[in-house]
């Protein structure tokens, strides 16, 4: 412990000094929605810049702050000021942003965003303060605390903030008063089904053998979600502590890490992580001076979302096919090898620092009864403010889209939650809390927390094809009902949405959907009919529509709608002419344009040229098809 | 699932009952004869919960919990057939028949089809309607039928998938298939050959091999349990695809090799349509190798079998009765001396036929002029091999041995149970080392592979024994002829600690080195060797009958019972119960003299057959199941019974009297090989063989040798070679002129043809056989191939220094290089140690 004592030390004084710099810090938040939007570039940019004009500064790297539609993100933090962030930086607005503030010396307000004020307090004219920002003001960041902060791959910041001391705790506590923390907490498994964590540990720990497995699965596979990756890129050892946590809990000395391979950079940090850890002498032997023994083995999966089922997971581990197998026996008191083996959610493991360090009664301030804490959401869509958030559950599906994600600028529609094994609510539950059971009773599930917001362009028929086209492509074979049925329901649901379906076809869809969901092996096909299931409950009359007037009013299933060019509005500027891939459009330099319709191709160019071209007149309408077959 | 001798109380649709615990919850309604739909299950295999169909309601569990899988426990209330699960039930069959062609159960035509066959086909209406093999026969036919599906509503969705039939013996329509996976829980679990897998996902998911590769490829044994368990039509024997449902079955033992494993014949009216393995914990375990499997049904129905005697007069056949055939021998026969005539009868021939047809020489003839092939076959080691027969083990000791020594056993297509065992010993700990000079099916799995050079075995054996004696490293080995390429003392040592450290080590004798004169000195090694170890040995002839042929006395200088002919007191012995004067004179011919040449009058084979030489005989009288034509010319055809059509026995390499049982009758007007030299034996007016059933030969043998227990009751007890008599094996070949050098690069050796039945090579009446098995090329090394510019099946002249032969060449990989090997029918026309040779490639003419 002695040993770590002086390294904590070594790392608050590190820390200390990046606070207190005497030379500009900047960050950049490099993670991959960051280096997506282009922070590499930005992050070159400054770089050249800073070296172009002599300048000294510290550059640091940090992970993911959460809004992702203000990425890439750089924020600057000038000696004895406020750190400053500048949002949707370009390599030409950087080069800017740095000249004015430190050549200069004068706040750039124009691309400034937000400031973190001065140990939490002052003022700045003319910026907010980050965090009462409307996306992050209602916010609860406990899990994704450091995100945004520290550089992922410098365990010393993670030290410095508190870092390992949830482990150091639980290390004085017996591995009973451990699960029984986290009993009191009333943390549930943050990957979909929230099973209360306390309960898998005691089964595991009641198991017989002295050989067991502690697993983290990151096999992140809903499509839409990235809270995992985000988590485990921006401040891994957060992840990893808990995982030490858990294995402590349940006597585990071997740990998995199970990662999709194309999460290049979650893996590499990870690596880096341990191998740190080992340095400090936080894996291996007797961890700390204790008698606690524990190594992790970062293994990479081949991306199918099956895997992401405990079985199948294991399967993948063992170097067999992941194929999910029947339960009973479960994993807790068979699994690995055979072995007794729990395996949690990335997030799940990332509370557990916190549970541990800060104590059950503080972790129960947030959320509400059953359900305590917060949860990460990965809000996407037809939204304002797309990111990454985390609140505390019980706070209302209208706050979220809302308040925080700003709403859509078209109609709301609905919104899709828990990935292709969730539902999609409609605006009649926008005040419901979000929460396990209530998701469910409104017939969604909160799932591991990919959140869709859809608005009057999105069709549900649409949303549920793709999420079955997705099920349907991912199922791993081994059982009829998922294999085949999952195929007659894409089948009927492409007829509708080609506008071929009868009533039947609707009678048929459910009986499928109740009979996947009920005689499939894995939660893959007993959740697979979700999404059609609940869009059925919650939005009928679109299916009803498409059905008998052969019409889709979000205009997005192709077969049923038809490109047009409205005569009085066309001003023959040809733009759609030239845009069109099948060379559909034709029409004189002035003169009224036409689209041929059997060689539209629906794929929306003309419409959004038209529309949003400044020399274009807005002149492409999209109608239902009237003589649809 | 571990059944456990304490019993539980549970609830099965509403009644009180006591199960056995430790069991499935289907395993326990099985119990008391509870019916629950299943189609993946399969009760050799492990659960598999895939195909949905015995999910039951369990109080407390929810979903509904697959049967099969589920462990029953004490208390459990189950439900197997409420209305729901019914439902359940049918919609999930319904799911698998839209991707099933199921006209067996929705065509209209079906039941007129069966009575009338009125339906119009481009075949002939007697062939029937042939929409799948399986017909009559399914097990998903069967679940339908019993959950009373009648229609299907979903549309129904052909997989389109290409019928795989490149494969030799059974054809893959997985069109058919329903992913119940029991094939590769079979190929993975029982047979642990881990050829098939599930492939890909989704709609796309098939059973196949990994990254896809060709069963052969894959290392597909085509032992065809697989087909066995496959409960749709997906995998189908070719030559049974489309017989139907077999009438009854008999249990026989198969005569491919000496391991002897017991088959169930499968038979349809008078024809054997099949061959499936029978459970039989001695010898294999419910098993069979591609022989056995599928190569007996081909042979027996093979279109050209002979089917009635016939005479050649002046190159042209005439059939003639049997009457007039036993008369004609008669008369040629009556006219020869005793050592003007030969009888060469073959060791696949069972005991019985080989009894008498040593009888026949002897009393009828009487003349020692009696012999084998296998006296050419096992070259100059003959003798020593035999020996290995006095100390043979068994089979069932491989369960137990802790380290297993296989010397050139090659046991992919043929005796492929053993490499089955040898697979569960190594899965077990058991150490397992081969000794081979080319690649083979147990290079990948064993924990060392010695692949010594031809003509270092000798030395690499000896070096083995001297290292398990001292525990010393030494130096390493020098083959014969040529400077050493390979040190293989350092695997040697290795080697000899495995054994060394082997409570329980075992040896396996394959088919390699038989030829070569080294065979002498080499199990002359291995007896050493396990003297040393105190190891068990078991060879495993490919000739199964060979250990009968020796104890049935059917060599010159052999009585019945393994005494020596010139032991005058046994052949008192033997002319009393005989009542017939047994010549004391040493045979005059022999396999070896007539196959170098050796003038005869009457030569009769007997199951036997020239293979790369022509007898010298003015009258041949050839006794099999096909014709001559093509190998050798003979006076006199006579049809005999194949072993499916005939009862009798035959001793395995374990020293098992092992039954034959009569499946069929005679193909055409054949008869079994005893009856036919009976009748040419009381035409010539001799005593002693008016024998009117097999049970009259069996009692006279048992007489004979004194082993009634084995003959007469068939204790199947193993049991080592009583051999009291020393066979005179072929003398050496000459020595190679030629040294191995600049002029004559490569080392070629030369084998039998191992895999025969009756004398002829398996692949000439089983077209199947020709693509799996490796005969009559060149295997030589890919980058030797590369040097000299020979592309793969090109033909190359292959020269030494006694001869040159043409030969298509095979890239085998596993080949040392610089070395040659081919398997060739015709291998006596060849120094049979390894020489020095040439290549070129054949020129084309014109």
């Amino acid at each position: 412990m002695n040993d770590l004592a002086a390294r904590i030390e070594t790392a608050r004084a590190k820390w200390d000094s990046l606070n207190n710099s005497k030379v500009p810090v900047i960050y950049i938040g490099t993670a991959t929605c960051g280096t997506a939007a282009g922070a590499l570039d930005v992050l070159e940019a400054v770089r050249t810049t800073l070296k172009e004009n002599k300048l000294k500064a510290k550059v640091v790297q940090v992970g993911c702050i959460g809004p992702c539609y203000l990425e890439p993100l750089m924020d600057i933090k000038m000696p004895g000021e406020a750190r400053v962030s500048y949002a949707s930086v370009t390599p030409q607005t950087a080069r800017a942003i740095i000249e004015e503030q430190l050549i200069k010396g004068k706040l750039p307000l124009k691309y400034a965003v937000g400031h973190f004020g001065v140990n939490g307090n002052g003022h700045i004219d003319g910026i907010p303060k980050f965090f009462e920002l409307p996306m992050l003001r209602n916010q609860v960041r406990l899990v994704l605390r450091n995100c945004g902060f520290i550089d992922p791959e410098d365990i010393d910041h993670y030290l410095a903030n508190d870092g390992y001391a949830g482990l150091r705790k639980a290390l004085e506590l017996s591995p009973e008063e451990v699960i029984e923390i986290v009993k009191d907490a009333g943390l549930r498994g943050r990957g979909g089904a929230g099973f209360p964590t306390w309960r898998k540990w005691e089964i595991c720990r009641g198991a017989a053998g002295t050989d067991k497995y502690m697993i983290c699965n990151c096999s992140e596979g809903d499509p839409g979600a990235f809270m995992n990756r985000s988590l485990i890129e921006s401040d891994p050892h957060a992840v990893l502590e808990g995982l030490q946590i858990a294995a402590y809990a349940i006597g585990a000395s071997h740990g998995y890490v199970y990662i999709n391979s194309d999460y290049n950079l979650a893996i590499s940090r990870l690596l880096k992580a341990t191998e740190q850890m080992r340095e400090y002498g936080l894996l291996g032997d007797n961890i700390l001076g204790s008698d606690f023994s524990f190594d992790v083995i970062v293994k990479e999966g081949a991306g199918a979302f099956v895997c992401g089922e405990e079985t199948a997971l294991i399967g993948s581990i063992e170097g067999r096919r992941g194929m999910p197998k029947s339960r009973p026996p479960f994993p807790a008191i068979a699994g690995l090898k055979g072995k007794p083996t729990i395996i949690n959610n990335v997030e799940t493991l990332g509370a557990l620092p916190n549970i541990l360090r800060n104590g059950a009664d503080w972790y129960k301030q947030f959320g509400v009864q059953g359900n305590y804490g917060t949860k990460t959401f990965s809000l996407v869509g037809k939204v304002r403010r797309p990111g990454l958030i985390e609140v505390p559950l019980g706070i209302k599906l209208r706050q979220i889209i809302f308040d925080i994600g700003g709403g859509s600028w078209k109609p709301f529609k609905g919104v899709q939650t828990g990935g292709p094994s969730g539902g999609c609510l409609s605006e009649e539950s926008l005040d419901i809390p979000v929460e396990y059971e209530s998701m469910k009773s409104a017939g969604s599930i909160m799932g591991s927390g990919g959140m869709i917001v859809m608005d009057e362009d999105s069709c549900v028929v649409d949303l549920a094809l793709y999420f079955l086209h997705f099920t349907q492509n991912e199922s791993c074979g081994k059982c009829a009902p998922c294999r085949v049925g999952t195929h007659h329901m894409v089948d009927i649901l492409e007829r509708i949405a080609a506008g071929k379906s009868r009533m039947e076809d609707l009678s048929q869809l459910q009986v499928l959907a109740e009979t996947v969901a009920r005689a499939s092996l894995c939660g893959l096909g007993q959740t697979a009919p979700n999404p059609v299931l609940t869009t059925l409950r919650h939005f009928r009359s679109e299916y009803l529509t498409h059905i008998k007037e052969k019409h889709c009013s979000a205009a997005a299933c192709k077969e049923l709608v038809e490109y047009e060019i409205d005569p009085a509005k066309c001003n023959g500027c040809q733009r759609c002419v030239s845009i069109c891939p099948t060379e559909a459009i034709s029409g004189a330099k002035a003169e009224i344009h036409k689209i041929d319709q059997y060689r539209c191709i629906k794929c929306k160019a003309c419409y959004e040229v038209c529309r949003y071209d400044p020399l274009a007149a807005d002149a492409v309408v999209i109608t239902s098809r009237r003589n649809a077959s | 699932m571990k059944k456990r001798n304490t019993t539980i109380q549970v609830i099965i649709d509403n009644q009180p009952l006591k199960v056995s615990s430790g069991i499935t919850i289907l395993e326990a309604a099985r119990e008391h004869d509870i019916f629950i739909p299943t189609l993946c299950a399969h009760e050799e295999l492990s659960p598999h919960g895939g195909c949905r169909m015995c999910i039951v309601e369990v109080e407390g569990m929810r979903n509904l919990p697959t049967a099969c899988t589920t462990p029953i426990q004490d208390g459990m209330i189950i439900r197997t057939h409420t209305a729901q699960l019914q439902e359940t039930r049918m919609e999930i069959l319904q799911l698998y028949m839209s991707e099933h062609t199921s006209s067996c159960l929705i065509c209209d035509e079906k039941d007129d089809c069966k009575r009338f066959m009125p339906t119009i086909r481009k075949a002939g209406v007697t062939t029937g309607c042939r929409y799948c093999p399986n017909d009559g026969q399914c097990e998903f036919q069967t679940l339908a039928e019993q959950l009373g599906v009648t229609e299907i509503k979903y549309p129904i969705y052909y997989r389109g998938m290409r019928v795989e039939t490149e494969d030799p013996f059974y054809d893959r329509d997985y069109n058919l298939c329903v992913l119940c996976g029991r094939c590769v829980r079979m190929c993975q679990e029982i047979r642990t050959a881990n050829v098939l897998a599930f492939t890909n996902r989704g709609r796309q998911t098939v059973i196949g091999p990994a990254y896809g590769r060709t069963h052969l490829e894959a290392g597909c044994e085509f032992c065809g349990a697989c087909v066995s368990v496959c409960p749709t039509g997906t995998l189908r024997e070719k030559t049974r695809a489309w017989e139907g449902k077999e009438d009854r079955e008999e249990i026989t033992t198969c005569t491919f090799c000496g391991v002897g494993c017991q088959v169930r014949l499968q038979i349809k009216g008078d024809r054997i349509i099949g061959s499936l393995p029978a459970p039989d914990p001695l010898v294999n375990n419910a098993q069979l190798c591609v022989k056995g499997r599928f190569c007996g049904t081909e042979l027996a129905n093979g279109p050209l079998r002979l089917r009635n005697p016939y005479q050649v007069i002046g190159g042209t056949k005439a059939e003639i009765s049997w009457e007039t055939s036993a008369t004609t021998a008669a008369e040629k026969l009556a006219d020869c001396r005793p050592d003007e005539f030969a009888m060469l009868v073959s060791p696949n021939c069972s005991n019985e036929d080989l009894y008498v047809a040593q009888k026949f020489a002897r009393v009828a003839m009487h003349s020692n002029n009696i012999d084998t092939s296998a006296r050419l076959f096992y070259g100059s080691g003959f003798d020593a091999y035999l020996n290995l027969f006095k100390m043979s083990s068994t089979l069932q000791e491989m369960q137990k041995a802790t380290a297993i020594l296989c010397l050139g056993l090659d046991s992919r297509f043929a005796r492929s149970v053993v490499a089955v065992a040898l697979r569960k010993a190594a899965r077990r700990g058991a150490k397992i080392i081969t000794i081979h000079p080319r690649e083979h099916n147990l290079t990948l799995m064993a924990d060392k592979w010695i692949q010594p050079l031809p003509g270092e075995e000798v030395s690499l054996l000896e070096n083995l024994a001297k290292l398990i004696g001292k525990g010393v490293k030494k130096a390493g080995t020098k083959a014969a002829g040529m400077a050493s390429r390979s040190n293989h003392s350092r695997d040697l040592s290795e080697v000899a600690e495995m054994l060394r450290g082997s409570e329980a080590p075992m040896i396996l004798i394959g088919s390699e080195f038989l030829q070569y004169d080294s065979a002498a000195a080499i199990f002359k090694a291995v007896e050493g060797l396990a003297q040393k170890l105190k190891a068990g040995i078991l060879p495993l002839p490919s000739l199964n009958n060979l250990v009968g042929s020796v104890l049935m006395g059917a060599y010159g200088e052999l009585l019945p019972g393994g005494n020596s002919a010139s032991n005058a007191e046994k052949r008192k012995q033997l002319a009393q119960i005989w009542g017939a004067r047994v010549p004391g004179k040493n045979a005059s011919q022999n396999a070896k003299s007539l196959a170098k040449g050796a003038k005869v009058k009457v030569l009769y084979l007997v199951g036997e057959v020239p293979t790369g030489w022509q007898p010298n005989a003015e009258y041949v009288i050839f006794q099999n199941i096909y014709p001559p034509d093509g190998f050798c010319h003979a006076d006199l055809v006579l049809p005999a019974a194949a072993y499916t059509e005939a009862d009798g026995s035959f001793i395995n390499g374990e020293g098992r009297v092992q039954r034959l049982n009569k499946g069929v009758p005679p193909f055409g007007g054949a008869l079994p090989d005893w009856q036919i030299l009976s009748q040419i034996a009381k035409k010539l007016g001799v005593q002693g063989f008016g024998y009117t059933s097999i049970e009259g030969i069996r009692k006279e043998i048992a007489k004979v040798i004194g082993e009634r227990r084995r003959v007469i009751d068939f204790s199947r007890e193993p049991k080592q070679l009583a051999l009291s008599a020393k066979l005179v094996p072929r003398s050496a070949a000459p020595a190679a002129k030629t040294k191995s050098n600049g002029k004559f690069p490569f080392l070629l050796s030369i084998s039998a043809i191992e895999h025969s039945h009756r004398g002829f090579p398996l692949s000439t009446w089983v077209e199947g056989s020709k693509m799996l098995l490796t005969e009559e090329v060149l295997e030589i090394n890919p980058h030797d191939a590369t040097k000299a510019g020979i592309d793969s099946g090109a033909e190359v002249v292959i020269i030494s220094d006694h001869f040159e032969k043409t030969l298509p060449v095979k890239l085998v990989s596993g080949q040392p290089a610089g070395t040659l090997h081919a398997s060739l029918h015709d291998y006596l026309q060849f120094n049979p140690n390894p020489h020095p040779v040439k290549i070129r490639r054949k020129k084309c003419s014109g």
